[in-house]
């Protein structure tokens, strides 16, 4: 019986996965570090232990120290979210060695596709059009490499074996590039995951990134939930995706086509649980296998939107050895949704994060509107983890709806005490190539610019910030001769002072 | 009373001396301004354009909101820079730029040395933080005046990690 479950998460994809597990009756454990004794997933969990310090080696990526909470606090399940140990086939296998059911994929599977290498020749053997690149073996010598180069022809992306988030990965546009390249792309990469192993990937030019949501069943049932474009990334950084995908809404049976590859690439590791088909579809649509993510993906809420499918649940009624509750032929897309994420950066800075106490923390609401979160006013961002805040989801019949939507939702939004990257999102959405659903991966990092801030909006606040400012003084200027203040003119002397200190 | 707001770099004059003008280096607006309810949330009419701005102090200064932008405001009045100029606070402001730490995080990479003469934009100290290596630029053209850190220093918030004199100051 499943009935207590351990989220080894934190963050809004905690809390994503406790509304899951108490939306069907669930009691939820909640881990934390010394850093996130106030973060919001410890409050809405049933239970919640600390796990070590801040630092995530010592606390969200400690096995030993999980495990021996899923013990003390007897739960039946752990959920891994996504990021930490989602991905780790040893945790997989920790998990299930401990008895515990462990809510995703089983531990081989994780493995090969953790391993991109191996991956792409799974997925050559299988029949699943990979992008053209090194065959076989991550530990090929320099010679070696510089030598498959040319074949392959040029440009071309050299990337880490146990790669991902853009870490180990570098362009050569030719054969002079390669030498500096490839010991780059290996030092980056032994530093990041402890590997300086390197393959070799045709750059397919004017590329999008379309990725499939594949559900699968012990029972060998595997279904996939349409697509998501998820093109716009900034440093192999994803920033904003949809579902459906421009390209694919207006051809069926590409759509059709790339969903049985994906579902057959499932098949090919006996994959269990949600996972994700990464896809780059070239100007010509041809398609070409990237990666699979074994786990529950950041943008999941778009295809729940479209599809009506809620992931988490799903992923949890698969744990309890439940057939899937849809077959392939029921899954039908609607509408149309659109996700940003909000991270605390300062878009016009280089996109460098934003450290502080988030003061005011209004969320937009209304039709068609949905945000994941895991902060609060009060609530600070530690420089630990990522710096995402939240995730806004805006959905309608149509994508222009769920566009116009999203820049509405975006004005209501109020976040003061830490930069965010609202204003990037505002840019992008009134962009002419953005409404106009004409971008791929290239777009934002080549394409895309914020322009400067104007001096106007600079002399606004600047009137603002004086106005304001003046107002204080007066009234504390005001209280000092006068004590006719409901709180006491102490505390407004000293706010006074502290604000000229 | 003249205040001076300094944002994004840019020092506005702001001169506010009734209720419904200010004047703004030397423009002379109509204005209303008034608060919304008794949040943080304000109302401005300046020049017959509505704007709404949501602001709060803070030990560093104000935050404004605006158009879904964060601004960092820093007020100085009258008083304050009478105090600044009596205190020879004037040393600091000969336009010597202190590189500050804008977040906690892990020195990975200075790559400048002192002495160095740089460009605007050249990075002067790579910041590892939020599982992100950050470039830290330089805003101006300068000599490296000093350097404060070294690659696998823990370095705290605000922690000045390098000063950069302006080029013209040589």
């Amino acid at each position: 019986m499943l009935q207590k479950v351990l989220i080894a998460n934190r963050g809004e994809i905690a809390v994503r996965v406790i509304r899951a597990c108490h939306e069907l009756g669930l009691r939820t454990v909640a881990i934390f570090s010394e850093a996130d004794r106030h973060a919001m997933h410890v409050y809405y969990a049933d239970e919640a232990y600390s796990v070590g310090q801040a630092q995530a080696r010592d606390s969200y990526l400690n096995i030993e120290k999980i495990l021996n909470v899923a013990r003390v606090a007897e739960v039946d399940a752990v959920h891994p979210g996504y990021g930490f140990l989602a991905e780790n086939h040893e945790f997989a296998q920790a998990c299930i060695d401990a008895g515990l059911t462990f809510i995703g994929p089983m531990p081989h599977a994780i493995a090969i596709m953790g391993d991109k290498v191996v991956a792409r020749s799974a997925m050559r053997k299988a029949g699943v059009p990979v992008v053209p690149g090194t065959e076989g073996e991550s530990s090929l010598r320099d010679e070696e490499i510089v030598a498959i180069a040319a074949k392959i022809g040029f440009p071309l992306l050299i990337k880490s074996a146990a790669g991902g988030g853009g870490k180990g990965m570098r362009r050569a546009n030719d054969q002079s590039f390669m030498i500096n390249a490839l010991s780059e792309a290996r030092r980056e990469s032994e530093a990041a995951f402890g590997d300086g192993s390197v393959y070799l990937e045709k750059l397919i030019q004017g590329a999008r990134h379309i990725e499939f949501q594949i559900m699968a069943d012990n029972h060998g049932n595997v279904i996939h939930l349409g697509e998501r474009e998820c093109s716009i990334q900034r440093r192999h950084q994803k920033l904003l995706e949809e579902a459906p995908s421009v390209v694919l809404s207006d051809d069926i049976d590409l759509r059709t086509s790339m969903g049985e590859v994906a579902c057959l690439a499932a098949k090919s590791v006996d994959y269990v649980n949600a996972g994700t088909v990464e896809f780059l579809l070239d100007e010509d649509r041809n398609y070409y296998f990237l990666e699979m993510n074994t786990r529950l993906q950041v943008e999941h809420p778009v295809t729940e939107i479209v599809t009506g499918v809620d992931i988490v649940k799903e992923q949890i009624r698969i744990a309890r050895n439940r057939r899937l509750s849809r077959k392939q032929h029921e899954i039908e897309l609607k509408g149309w949704a659109i996700e940003c994420r909000i991270n605390a950066e300062d878009s016009y800075r280089d996109f460098i994060p934003s450290i502080g106490t988030i003061n005011t923390n209004i969320v937009p609401t209304g039709p068609g509107v949905r945000v994941d979160t895991g902060v609060y006013p009060g609530y600070t961002i530690s420089p630990h983890y990522d710096s995402m805040i939240s995730k806004v989801i805006c959905s309608g019949k149509t994508r222009g709806e769920a566009l116009l939507r999203m820049r509405r939702a975006l004005e209501e939004y109020r976040i003061v005490g830490v930069k965010t990257t609202i204003p990037f999102h505002q840019k992008l959405l009134n962009s002419h190539r953005f409404m106009a659903g004409q971008f791929n991966t290239s777009f934002v990092d080549d394409d895309f610019s914020l322009g400067d801030r104007s001096d106007t909006d600079d002399e606004i606040a600047a009137v603002f910030a004086a106005l304001a400012a003046h107002q204080y003084r007066q009234q504390a200027a005001h209280v000092v001769q006068r004590g006719e203040r409901d709180t006491s003119n102490w505390k407004w002397v000293g706010r006074w002072e502290r604000m000229h200190r | 009373m003249k205040y001076l707001a300094t944002v994004n770099e840019t020092t506005f004059e702001v001169v506010i001396n009734e209720d419904s003008y200010v004047t703004v280096d030397g423009q002379r607006h109509e204005i209303d301004f008034r608060a919304v309810g008794n949040g943080p949330l304000y109302s401005l009419l300046i020049g017959g354009n509505s704007y709404e701005g949501h602001i709060e102090g803070t030990d560093d200064g104000w935050q404004v909101l605006h158009k879904g932008d964060l601004y960092m405001v820093e007020i100085e009045d009258e008083r304050s820079q009478r105090l600044m100029k009596l205190g020879g606070a004037g040393i600091a402001t000969k336009g010597d730029y202190y590189l500050k730490a804008p977040m906690p995080g892990l020195v990975v990479s200075v790559p400048v040395k002192e002495g160095q003469e740089i460009s605007q934009g050249d990075i002067l100290v790579v910041l590892e933080s939020m599982k992100m290596q950050n470039e830290l630029k330089s805003p101006h053209d300068g000599t490296i005046l000093r350097i404060q850190v070294n690659p696998e220093d823990t370095i705290q918030q605000d922690e000045v990690m390098l000063v950069l004199s302006p080029l013209d100051d040589q």
